[in-house]
């Protein structure tokens, strides 16, 4: 019986970890390349994040002002499955995303404590 | 040794035999059941094994290690008071931690954590209750504090290895869920089993824990940020 057991898990392990390879459900972009795009500046208010307007389909590259603190400037996106993150260590540093379409996004820091929308028009 | 007399059981006849039949059918129920609504539905879902495979995978095994627990519990009816205390913590604990910890994973902190309490608190009391209040009131505060913990910690892991730190979890979680059935059969191996049961149990709470857990994780809630 231990060893049915033992072969069940093996083979339904096998096929989730040899499915989940393939797509990009967990897939964290830690983007270093600093291409053109429109800026946007994120600020903190009370413990979140102020909220942040952008264009509809332009690339973002977003940074964090000085009032931005602690793990808040470790940001995290989820856009359509795709992680997008990165620790903003100084204003200069910056997180690229893709042309969004029309919509509120929301994101929050590396430790799920402070959020904010950014809203795309 | 008490621990070999314990292994040398679980090919016995005391209810420590059935243990392994039993973790054995509540994998098959969870495997089944995640096949049937993998080929109906949720293969038509983009990126349903990688976003949510890992996790499920997770809960089918997390279920199969509590589940043993509720049938040695259910089979000697009555704890003396210390151990009773035990079985209600550990099970609350351990029940509300890891469904909270695997839904958090996926739909954020405040549906892995209310999932994680309800089902560590429900469980706790459950099992809790075979010391009578004190296990009770155990179960409760270890689910109430478990789920908090399991979905706190997920999501707080979000960013930095969540599935090595799934894996270790899962372990330790294991090897604490095999120490309470020791504990169990250490603390009645003098005692007769009060209750015989087939398997029907084992299979009904594993199809509706499976059930309520793909739900929630693939339709359910999720916090903004998990979009």
């Amino acid at each position: 019986m231990a060893f049915i057991m033992i072969v069940l898990i093996l083979v339904v392990g096998r096929f989730i970890f040899a499915k989940g390879n393939n797509g990009n459900g967990n897939v964290v972009v830690n983007n270093e390349q600093t291409g053109e795009g429109q800026k946007i500046i994120l600020s903190q208010k009370d413990l979140n994040y102020k909220d942040a307007v952008a264009e509809t389909g332009k690339p973002i590259v977003i940074s964090a002002d000085s009032s931005v603190r602690g793990c808040l400037r470790s940001v995290v996106f989820n856009v359509n499955g795709k992680k997008y993150s990165k620790y903003l260590r100084s204003p200069e540093d910056t997180l690229e995303l893709p042309g969004l379409s029309k919509g509120t996004y929301t994101f929050s820091c590396s430790m799920g404590m402070g959020f904010g929308k950014l809203i795309v028009k | 040794m008490t621990f070999k007399s314990f292994m040398k059981e679980l090919n016995g006849n005391r209810v420590e035999g059935e243990l392994i039949r039993t973790m054995f059918y509540s994998l098959l129920t969870s495997f089944l059941l995640l096949g049937i609504l993998y080929y109906i539905k949720l293969r038509f879902i983009e990126d349903f094994i990688p976003k949510y495979g890992f996790f499920l995978f997770f809960a089918a095994l997390s279920y199969a290690l509590i589940i043993p627990s509720v049938r040695q519990i259910r089979a000697y009816s009555e704890l003396p008071c210390m151990g009773g205390m035990m079985v209600g913590m550990t099970t609350g604990m351990i029940t509300g931690f890891l469904p909270g910890f695997y839904l958090a994973s996926t739909n954020g902190m405040f549906v892995g954590s209310v999932f994680g309490m309800i089902l560590g608190i429900i469980l706790g009391i459950y099992n809790g209750k075979c010391c009578g209040i004190m296990g009770v009131m155990e179960g409760i505060m270890a689910g109430f504090m478990g789920g908090l913990m399991g979905a706190m910690t997920a999501f707080m892991l979000f960013n930095d290895n969540l599935k090595p730190a799934t894996l270790i979890v899962f372990l330790i979680s294991g090897v604490i869920m095999l120490l309470l059935n020791y504990m169990v059969y250490k603390e009645m191996k003098n005692e007769e089993r009060r209750k015989y049961e087939d398997h029907l149990f084992t299979i009904l709470l594993t199809f509706i824990l499976m059930t309520i857990t793909t739900w929630l994780m693939v339709f359910g809630p999720r916090s903004g940020v998990f979009g």
